[in-house]
């Protein structure tokens, strides 16, 4: 009921979204002086794509996908190395991971969804598959292996994707962002969207209706995959290596618990969660991290349970909620329930 | 972790020899896993919340156990007296002040509350103990004995033991107790549970509590032959996870067998092939079990 009442009101979203992607290309400039806060802010928006494309498979979809960072970690690894080998551009790099993430998926997402492996049972394979491959690309020798591969330096390098600032990073994270965003919603008007709605909400009544539940599941794991390989491989040139701790299972409960504290099937809910949570978090452990180890962590996961216990429906939902009692304050509309 | 077993020589008898020195300790690190398990089961079982925390608190129970040997110098092996109790209380603490809330919501919101709940343990352990790894210094389990050719650790041996016979007391206070009964009964059919007289809400709690405070031993039991830092809590959870699901639910021997064959498997993927592969090998098993038996070896229900 709350994801019908979420498309209503879109109409009220584009001006908002159009002044804040214009704040999002001035930010930089702001923060030019300091690679630190570039970096911050490049980060905040690769967990924003992360848990925007998680929302199709997690929110919209139901499934909870804990296994963000086996397609990150795929797509790094095929662009990083393409890049370090074959001397391939990560601008073809990044779509080739994409690619590979989705082949994974459904080699992956073709059994389990075939086997009617759901809720948490999904949850804990897509968990252990990241392990899974984390083990496997120590070690395979070839390609992964316990000690990071550097790529190669260059100064300024736009064939290489190579940069001696954030900012240029920043800017590319930001279309991923646009991307992962404009699918979200393209697909809440869809009739996939509405689908994978109805398996979000009840499984086995949306099968008795004909949603042919399998189908479109594994798209929208594809999806979701492609998008995550693609960030794979802008992270690996961001970071500058590849290494089998890309394939980070802290990092996939991450996306996934931002997916869900933002709001599910909340086109605006993850990315929302992200811009506060992630951005708290860094702050807190560069202001506490020198005095205490990981006091910002027990913060931060303090402030996570609290959300989650009083707000089940997210961030995005709270937004909403304000949104709407301002409405009713300055032109006395009825708030909408 | 299963390394100090002497390395035998490379002729055909040599590779038998070590695969059954393999099975054996894979049968005890097995049992142990299955303790571990049997209170992931207890609580999935009942209230149906996967606790992805459920790592974290052997994590946390095991540097309990530390500080209980450490701080008050007081034996190993004797520690799970003390931090049994404590986390019981820890567990119906938890239950009270945050599972019970997320009890009507969807599953969805039980996971990302026992994840935040799995980073605060960790965060804790991280502030209190540091990093770095810890493990006690002394116990009297400490040691090894020989029977024919094949080297028992000492350590092992004795959890193995312990755990074995704590499952068996946990079935027995299942099935004979009243305590027990209600805890089964609200697991099969809560409403009807209900009717009966039974406060689903103690009983649950009840069935936390006592699912954390297994940990308990089954962190003093491991602590005697092996370090803990912050992070593993994880593993352990998919870990108990992985048996749960080649078990099934509802069964006390299959969790006991299925741990077995994990940690057989772990153990030899360990020894055999590559010390990098058994977590490989166990959630290979876990992905399998999941595509072609999801009701598990054993399961009732």
């Amino acid at each position: 009921m709350q994801n019908l009442q979420t498309m209503k009101q879109k109409r009220s979203i584009p001006y908002t979204a159009i002044v804040l992607f214009i704040i999002a290309l001035v930010l930089p400039i702001l923060f030019r002086r300091s690679q630190y806060n570039l970096i911050l802010l490049t980060t905040v928006v690769m967990y924003g794509v992360l848990a925007t494309s998680w929302n199709i498979i997690g929110g919209m979809a139901g499934q909870f996908d804990l296994a963000a960072g086996a397609y990150l970690g795929l797509g790094a690894f095929t662009s990083g190395t393409l890049l370090i080998r074959w001397d391939i551009t990560p601008w073809l790099g990044m779509p080739a991971g994409g690619l590979i993430a989705i082949g994974f998926a459904v080699l992956i997402g073709y059994p389990l969804f075939r086997f009617r492996v759901r809720e948490v049972w999904y949850a804990l394979s897509s968990a252990a598959l990241v392990s899974v491959l984390r083990v496997a690309f120590l070690m395979w020798e070839e390609v992964g292996g316990p000690t990071e591969r550097y790529i190669p330096y260059h100064d300024w390098s736009f064939y290489h994707l190579r940069f001696s600032s954030y900012i240029p990073f920043y800017y590319i994270m930001l279309i991923l962002l646009v991307i992962a965003l404009f699918i979200n919603h393209w697909l809440s008007r869809r009739k996939l969207g509405y689908y994978l709605l109805a398996l979000g909400d009840n499984e086995d009544a949306a099968e008795i209706l004909g949603v042919n539940a399998q189908a479109c599941k594994l798209k929208a794991l594809m999806i979701y995959a492609f998008i995550g390989g693609m960030v794979g491989g802008l992270y690996a040139c961001l970071y500058g290596f590849i290494h089998p701790k890309f394939f980070s299972n802290t990092m996939s409960l991450e996306v996934a618990i931002l997916g869900i504290v933002g709001g599910m099937g909340i086109t605006y809910g993850p990315l929302l969660a992200a811009a506060i949570l992630v951005s708290m978090r860094e702050f807190l452990r560069a202001s506490l991290g020198g005095q205490m180890q990981s006091l910002y962590l027990g913060i931060y996961s303090f402030v996570l349970i609290i959300i989650v216990l009083f707000k089940p429906q997210g961030l995005g939902a709270l937004l909403r909620d304000i949104y709407s009692r301002l409405n009713y304050i300055f032109r006395k509309e009825s708030p909408k329930p | 972790m299963i390394g100090s077993q002497p390395r035998p020589e490379s002729s055909q008898g040599g590779v038998v020899q070590a695969v059954i020195q393999n099975i054996i300790n894979g049968t005890m690190m097995g049992c142990i896993y299955a303790l571990i398990t049997l209170g992931l089961s207890l609580i999935f079982g009942v209230m149906n919340i996967v606790n992805f925390a459920h790592g974290d608190f052997v994590m946390i129970s095991m540097y309990f156990t530390f500080w209980a040997s450490s701080l008050w110098a007081i034996e190993t092996v004797a520690t799970p007296l003390i931090t049994f109790p404590f986390l019981f209380l820890f567990g119906i603490l938890t239950y009270y002040l945050i599972i019970h809330k997320t009890l009507r919501e969807k599953y969805v919101i039980q996971i990302a509350i026992t994840v935040g709940l799995m980073t605060f343990l960790r965060a804790v352990a991280q502030l209190l103990w540091k990093a770095s790894p810890r493990a006690i210094s002394y116990s009297i389990v400490q040691g090894t004995f020989v029977i024919g050719n094949y080297t028992i650790m000492m350590s092992r041996f004795t959890s193995a033991v312990v755990s074995v016979a704590v499952i068996y007391l946990f079935s027995l206070f299942l099935n004979h107790t009243w305590q027990g009964r209600a805890i089964r009964a609200a697991s099969d059919d809560l409403d009807a549970a209900s009717l009966m007289g039974i406060s689903y809400k103690w009983t649950y709690a009840l069935a936390f509590g006592l699912g954390t405070a297994i940990t308990a031993i089954a962190g003093g039991m491991l602590m005697t032959f092996q370090q803990v830092d912050p992070t593993m809590g994880l593993r352990f959870g998919l870990l108990s996870f992985c048996i749960l699901a080649l078990a099934g639910l509802g069964t006390t021997l299959g969790i006991i067998i299925s741990g077995v064959i994990v940690g057989i498997a772990e153990s030899l993927a360990m020894g055999m092939w590559d010390p990098r592969a058994s977590s490989l090998v166990v959630y290979m098993i876990f992905i399998l079990v999941l595509w072609l038996k999801p009701r598990g070896l054993f399961g009732r229900k």
